[in-house]
């Protein structure tokens, strides 16, 4: 079963009198273990197709399904759980927490899954140390390279066991050879078995992926293997 | 998310800005801690009048008093005997539940001892006089039954009428010497108890702290006890031969009148059939002319209790205003919090967190700093009130109940939960994507 699913979805947005389509009819689907990149310039709708993907928005037209289950006009509690169990996010400003050290910055989605303190702490200590940065626990964001708070935003991005991780543009605030550092860790999740999916408007990001889905004014122009 | 990490956020987003925080909070340490205060003065106020009231007789305490005849019964005025020694064992005999009786002939007579002469006034009273107005002896003993079937020359005296006679003379010396009441001689049998407020009281000990030698005070206040403390107390059969007898032929103990005639009713809960009860004893004795009435402290007391409850509303007020402003206060200051962390919601919501999540994220932490600041308060409010005990003695220590306490706590809480509803209403609210664009 494909793990997501989309049928002609639309996403408009009224600004005055306007209506703009973000999203005009895009189907698509997305297997298990896939790496996909999504690929386009700035205002072609690549941001708006992933804020679907990624449950925080919902559609204005068209079928969107998702793990199985139909989140066409889900609640906003129903895509909070969603995005917390099956969801991870890797942001190019990171957006990590500046009060909180490392580990609490990692444990932040399981504090909304209800799972208890000491098994919180362990888990978050166990990826920490699989993104490399088991010396670095007790630091805050702030005293970070930006390097290790991408590796951070990774691991809080795996902290939960989603079935599909998202970066969003996560080189763009990195220089070259660190940018190749997280897109290797991200080639590294796909190995594993991890479905991926890079957001990105640079060709070279998305040749590292199995599978290209460039779009255009709202619309899949094209998809291509690299 | 579960409640303790939420606290836990709260209070590092608190200690985190300790200033602002400070300043959100001190709305609430104003009201909280004027509602202590204010609830511990009238406490003070409270319990000094209790006492105070207890000391004067109380609540129990009855006095049958002269009154008008009405025009009806002008023509049978001659039938009624008035206050007389009868109508005290009338209403002894009328119920169970009076227990004392005090009936009084007063007179004012020339006391002397040596050479120190002063006109006070003298009661000729039985024993159950001392019942009746609660008094408390210092020296010696009360006047007894004995004294009275013996008209003897016995005086039980007040604590001022040692003081005007015997200036530096300890109570326990001062049984036994001679008081002189009209030139005759009367043996001082007791001496009561010194009446005085709380306040003199410390006066006093503060004044005789600094000069031992200086006593006295300034006496140019209004002293309720000053009555008391000038008893000058003598059997009534002693006043009737020595002082009242032989004016009129037909006189006697039993039929001379009484200046006053006052009793205790031993159970409150039974007061109103007891005053009936009295009152028709008396009806009798008095041959069925309204010649006297019976006064109680009820209206007296209720005035009191009246204006201080009519204290605690006003100073309550002044607190739940405060505690407005307070909260109020907290509402502004989370909002320009809310707006400044508009991102971090935005990651919250991102990783999975609920709208409920946000608002009780924001409800926990308005309801701390409200707790804090109650917890402030009332340390503020304690400080408060030793401040003014310092500064101002008053008869009438104001004192800091539980009860307070915990209603100021609660207020705080109250206070801190509705100011931090609309917050974190708007918080929940925010919607993820726009909130993660937030710069």
């Amino acid at each position: 079963m494909a793990l997501v699913l989309l049928e002609n979805v639309v996403k408009s947005y009224r600004i005055g009198d306007q209506e703009i389509r973000a999203l005009d009819g895009i189907n698509l689907r997305i297997e298990e273990g896939e790496f996909i990149a999504i690929i386009g310039p700035s205002g072609s709708g690549k941001s708006t197709l992933m804020h679907l993907l990624g449950c925080l928005d919902t559609p204005s037209a068209g079928r969107m399904q998702l793990f199985g289950r139909d989140l066409t006009s889900a609640r906003a509690d129903t895509l909070a759980q969603v995005r917390n169990k099956e969801i991870g996010f890797v942001f190019q400003s990171f957006n990590l927490l500046p009060k909180i050290d490392v580990v609490r910055n990692i444990e932040l989605p399981l504090l909304y899954s209800g799972i208890p303190a000491g098994e919180r702490r362990k888990r978050a200590i166990e990826v920490a140390e699989s993104v490399g940065l088991g010396a670095r626990l007790n630091n805050r964001p702030t005293q970070l390279s930006g390097g290790q708070c991408q590796r951070v935003a990774i691991a809080r991005a795996l902290v939960n066991r989603p079935r599909i991780i998202f970066g969003d543009e996560p080189t763009g605030n990195l220089d070259s050879a660190t940018g190749e550092m997280v897109l290797q860790m991200f080639r590294d999740l796909h190995a594993e078995g991890r479905t991926v999916v890079l957001v990105t408007h640079d060709p070279d990001v998305a040749a590292v992926t199995k599978r290209v889905i460039e779009i255009r004014d709202g619309k899949i122009r094209r998809e291509y293997n690299p | 998310m579960n409640l303790w990490i939420t606290l836990e956020t709260g209070l590092r987003e608190i200690a985190a800005h300790k200033f602002r925080s400070f300043l959100s909070m001190l709305g609430i340490v104003l009201g909280v801690s004027s509602l202590i205060a204010t609830m511990s003065l009238t406490n003070g106020i409270e319990r000094g009048t209790k006492a105070f009231m207890q000391q004067v007789g109380g609540l129990e305490l009855v006095t049958v008093i002269g009154k008008e005849i009405s025009a009806e019964m002008i023509e049978f005025a001659n039938l009624s005997p008035g206050r007389t020694v009868q109508d005290a064992r009338a209403i002894l005999a009328s119920t169970s539940v009076v227990t004392e009786v005090s009936p009084e002939i007063n007179i004012g007579a020339l006391l002397s001892s040596g050479p120190i002469s002063q006109r006070m006034q003298v009661v000729g009273a039985w024993p159950d006089y001392f019942a009746v107005n609660r008094h408390e002896i210092a020296a010696g003993r009360f006047l007894t039954q004995l004294d009275v079937d013996r008209a003897a020359h016995s005086v039980v005296i007040g604590d001022a009428i040692l003081k005007r006679f015997w200036p530096n003379l300890p109570a326990d010396d001062a049984v036994g010497r001679i008081l002189t009441i009209n030139q005759a001689p009367f043996k001082i049998v007791g001496v009561l108890k010194v009446y005085e407020r709380e306040q003199d009281k410390r006066m006093r000990e503060i004044v005789k702290a600094r000069q031992p030698q200086m006593t006295s005070r300034a006496q140019n206040r209004w002293d309720p006890f000053r009555r008391k403390n000038e008893s000058v107390v003598i059997p009534l059969s002693t006043m009737f031969f020595e002082y009242k007898s032989g004016q009129l032929p037909e006189d006697s103990l039993d039929s001379i009148r009484m200046d006053n005639l006052s009793f205790r009713v031993g159970d409150l809960d039974r007061f109103r059939e007891t005053l009936s009860k009295v009152r028709n004893a008396l009806n009798i004795t008095h041959r069925g002319v309204d010649d006297f009435d019976l006064q109680t402290r009820e209206e007296w007391f209720q005035g009191m209790e009246a204006s201080i409850s009519a204290t605690r509303l006003s100073g309550g007020l002044i607190a739940a205003i405060s505690l407005i402003v307070g909260g109020i206060g907290i509402t502004n200051i989370m909002l320009a919090s809310i707006t400044e962390r508009v991102r971090e919601i935005g990651i919250r919501l991102a990783v999975g967190a609920r709208g409920a999540d946000i608002f009780l994220q924001i409800l926990v932490e308005s309801v701390s700093v409200a707790f804090i600041g109650g917890i402030i308060g009332i340390a503020a409010g304690f400080g408060l009130i030793k401040l003014l005990i310092a500064v101002a003695p008053s008869e009438n220590v104001p004192f800091v109940s539980l009860d307070s306490i915990v209603i100021s706590v609660v207020f705080a809480i109250i206070a801190g939960v509705l100011s931090g509803i609309y917050p974190a209403l708007r918080a929940s609210r925010l919607d993820p994507i726009s909130a993660l664009r937030y710069e």
